[in-house]
């Protein structure tokens, strides 16, 4: 580091200021010539220190900050989950008095990151009542082929997974359903059923957390 | 019950925690007549009893083998031996050679082009694309 | 290899070896560590023959039977140990080798230095912890004993390492841990790393230190190594559900049954073991008994300090990455559970970032906040992926919550020791 602070004065730094961060680059590669010699190679590759790392001005003692680039370990105990008793907790200051104040300020989602569908975004209404839910049994015991979950979901305005928590189809229905999917699959080819498989191979390992 | 265990083996370092040697036992070969052996003969006489007492790890067995040369074979723990064969060395120079062998770990020898070989994980984690702020070039 | 005499160098060393006393327990003077072999010409010394046939084992005063056999049947079945032995024929070969030719193994030797006991124990217990069960079956001259002890200490020491250590792991993950580091695959590796090796066959003329049991045998484990149901029939039969908190009680240390008595065992020992169970690799279990067995005999001559620091230094020192042990089944439920219990927000998923969604290979980064809090984030080819990546990224950083270096409860053993802090304990793992 300090070599390469020598060999680079502080001078040439002023490019990596964020105001003049783009423009001053882009022309410095569109003027470079290229016929790429060692002492050229070697003087392009001479990167300035981070500027956390360089002496800051008053010349004191200071903490450097870098996180690594890359993903956290879940060796690391998040905040919220350390217990009331750990030292750590208490040792972390700035994120106490965060989560403190996170109590009496409730909706804070608009400082979050953007969600990752609009499924993710909408709010669970609990519209069917006890008698829709009889009547959803009934119609599916009666007739469970005109009636499927997906009729019955767009019927009473919910969702299939509540719609299937609600109701079981009759064993005949389920071993109609079965054979069919099995019909479907026989038509498949090998491409097809192979993606299918390996699909089903990747989705194990990552509960293992092996992918 | 959602957590399942998958069943893994503990990994065992030499040296972290406790240090076993490797060298389990030197066989020593000489010959009472050829002229190659006098200075593993005298090694025998000499030094041998020092060495051995100061390793009390490795079993030696001491041999001779008449009209050969003289011959040190270290056997070591993961099952493979090292020979290294001592005709007209001093005293010394099989003293050189018998702490080679008991230095040794029994591998094959092998390059090391990195400072320090390690299973742990990087203290820094695995660098990502998608992970820290970078810096403008 | 050859025998010959070397003439000037074997009178200076025989004076080196150690007079042979058949039933001293300090018989292990620093010359005879002095591991050097010596191949004579000689056949073994007359005194030896004739005392072959009555073998006293040095440990017999420091560990008796009683001691781990306390049913009141087996009072009556014992017999002293000459009378025993002089119940073989005079010309009947011993099924290990004898107790004092302990003394002037230099294996033995070199292996007692090469783990850096301590001279408090005697070679003839190492070399008696070198015999299997299936070697010799009496109690008096193999480990079993030994292992048992040992057995026992090592487990205590993993368990209460792993349990302050990360107070949060689920039951099924410490059976795991447990068992890799002190199950039977583990030990195994220990005793092999330990430069251990195997005789071919067991019997009287093998060197004391090579480890002794038998290929052919089926190899026994003592019953006693934890709690056989009474149900442990209909388990196997009728496939009965086995629950975890059952298993903490039942069963043996790495939660696993221990298989129903048969009712015609095959004969492998006296009748002293009658409580013994077939194991299906003999060798495996071989080398973990002796494992085992040493660490009872550190026990039973230097204590539980030493026990503790071989344990943790040639045990609880092998590397285990926890992470790796986890299986999980729906990991996203698992953690609205968790959330929902420990009162914190319901968690969500927000994409952090992505690149190429257009693309073959996309890659999005998705974190799982609860509340402003971020609790953890993975990376996925899909979006659904990277949040249960996340999810269970999540849960293994609660359970991998480690209180850090917290001293543990067999610290307060020693005399001048602090007062027992209490550690963090867990009110429990997570039931969805």
């Amino acid at each position: 580091m300090e070599t390469r602070q020598v060999l680079r004065p502080l001078g040439s730094l002023k490019h990596t200021t964020p105001s003049s961060a783009v423009t001053p680059v882009f022309r410095s590669v569109a003027s470079r010539r290229h016929q790429s010699t060692t002492s050229r190679t070697k003087k392009a590759l001479k990167l300035p220190p981070h500027p956390d790392f360089l002496t800051p001005q008053s010349g004191q003692n200071h903490v450097i900050f870098n996180p690594p680039a890359a993903a956290p370990s879940v060796y690391h105990t998040p905040f919220k989950f350390l217990p009331k008793s750990d030292p750590r907790r208490q040792a972390n200051l700035s994120q106490l008095l965060r989560s403190s104040s996170d109590l009496h300020t409730s909706s804070r989602s608009t400082e979050l990151p953007p969600p990752m569908s609009k499924l993710e975004m909408r709010e669970r209404k609990y519209n069917v009542t006890k008698e829709q839910v009889e009547e959803m049994r009934q119609l599916r015991a009666a007739d469970p082929a005109t009636w499927s979950v997906l009729k019955l979901a767009e019927k009473f305005n919910c969702r299939p997974y509540f719609v299937m928590i609600c109701c079981k189809a009759s064993p005949e229905h389920k071993e109609m359903e079965n054979k069919r999917l099995e019909d479907i699959k026989s038509r498949w080819g090998t491409i097809r059923t192979k993606a299918r498989e390996e699909r089903q191979k990747r989705k194990e390992l990552l509960l293992r957390g092996a992918l | 019950m959602t957590v399942r265990a998958l069943e893994r083996i503990s990994v065992g370092q030499n040296g972290l925690g406790a240090f076993i040697l490797q060298c389990k036992k030197m066989d020593i070969h000489y010959c009472d007549q050829s002229g190659s052996s006098r200075g593993m003969n005298a090694f025998i006489k000499s030094q041998l009893s020092k060495f051995a007492s100061l390793h009390p790890q490795i079993e030696f067995a001491v041999s001779p083998r008449p009209r050969k040369h003289p011959v040190l074979i270290g056997h070591y723990i993961n099952g493979k031996q090292k020979s290294i064969c001592v005709k007209n060395m001093d005293s010394l120079q099989v003293l050189k050679k018998a702490e080679l062998l008991r230095d040794a770990s029994g591998e094959k020898t092998k390059r090391v082009n990195k400072p320090i070989t390690s299973i742990n994980e990087s203290v820094r984690g695995v660098w990502s694309p998608y992970h820290g702020k970078g810096m403008p070039v | 290899m050859k025998r010959i005499r070397i003439g000037q160098l074997s009178r200076q060393w025989l004076a080196t070896t150690p007079a042979r006393s058949p039933t001293t327990t300090t018989a292990t003077t620093t010359a005879s560590r002095v591991s050097i072999l010596l191949l004579l010409s000689r056949p073994a010394p007359a005194p030896t023959a004739l005392h072959a046939q009555i073998r006293c084992q040095s440990t017999t005063t420091a560990i008796t039977p009683e001691a781990i056999f306390d049913e009141p049947e087996s009072k009556e079945s014992k017999e002293p140990p000459e009378e025993s032995a002089s119940s073989h024929q005079a010309n009947s070969p011993l099924p290990s080798p004898h107790p004092d030719k302990a003394l002037r193994s230099a294996k033995l030797a070199s292996l007692h230095a090469r783990l850096s006991l301590s001279s408090k124990i005697p070679l003839p217990t190492l070399a008696r912890a070198l015999v299997d069960p299936s070697a010799d079956a009496h109690p008096y001259f193999n480990n079993a004993n030994l292992a048992y002890v040992g057995a026992s200490r090592l487990q205590y020491h993993t368990s209460e390492w792993l349990v302050t250590r990360y107070p949060r792991l689920p039951m099924d993950i410490i059976f795991a841990a447990m068992k890799s580091f002190a199950g039977e695959p583990a030990l195994h590796r220990v005793a092999r790393s330990w430069g251990v090796e195997a005789a071919g066959a067991p019997g009287e003329e093998v060197d004391p230190g090579y480890l002794q049991f038998a290929k052919d045998k089926p190899s026994v484990m003592m019953h006693k190594w934890g709690y056989a149901r009474a149900e442990a029939k209909e388990l196997v039969k009728y496939k009965w559900r086995r629950g975890m908190s059952s298993r903490v009680v039942f069963d043996d240390p790495f939660g696993n049954t221990i298989p129903p008595k048969k009712t015609n065992e095959v004969e492998v020992s006296d009748a002293r073991n009658t409580k013994e169970l077939l194991m299906e690799d003999a060798e495996k279990n071989a080398h973990a008994n002796f494992v085992r067995a040493v660490i009872g005999a550190i026990y039973l001559h230097c204590g539980s300090d030493t026990t503790k620091t071989f344990v943790k230094s040639h045990i609880l020192s092998r590397q285990l990455d926890l992470s790796n042990l986890f299986e999980f089944d729906l990991p996203e439920r698992e953690l609205t559970r968790l959330c929902d219990r420990e009162n914190f927000d319901p968690p969500v998923a927000r994409l952090l970032s992505e690149t190429g969604r257009l693309s073959r290979t996309p890659v999005y980064v998705v974190g799982i906040y609860s509340g402003r809090d971020k609790l953890s984030e993975a990376a996925g080819a899909n979006l659904l992926v990277a949040k249960r990546a996340a999810a269970i990224n999540a849960l293994k950083a609660w359970y991998l919550y480690s209180p850090g270096h917290v001293g543990l409860p067999s610290d307060t053993f020693a005399e001048d020791a602090a007062p027992w802090k209490p550690a963090y304990v867990d009110i429990g793992e997570i039931i969805s």
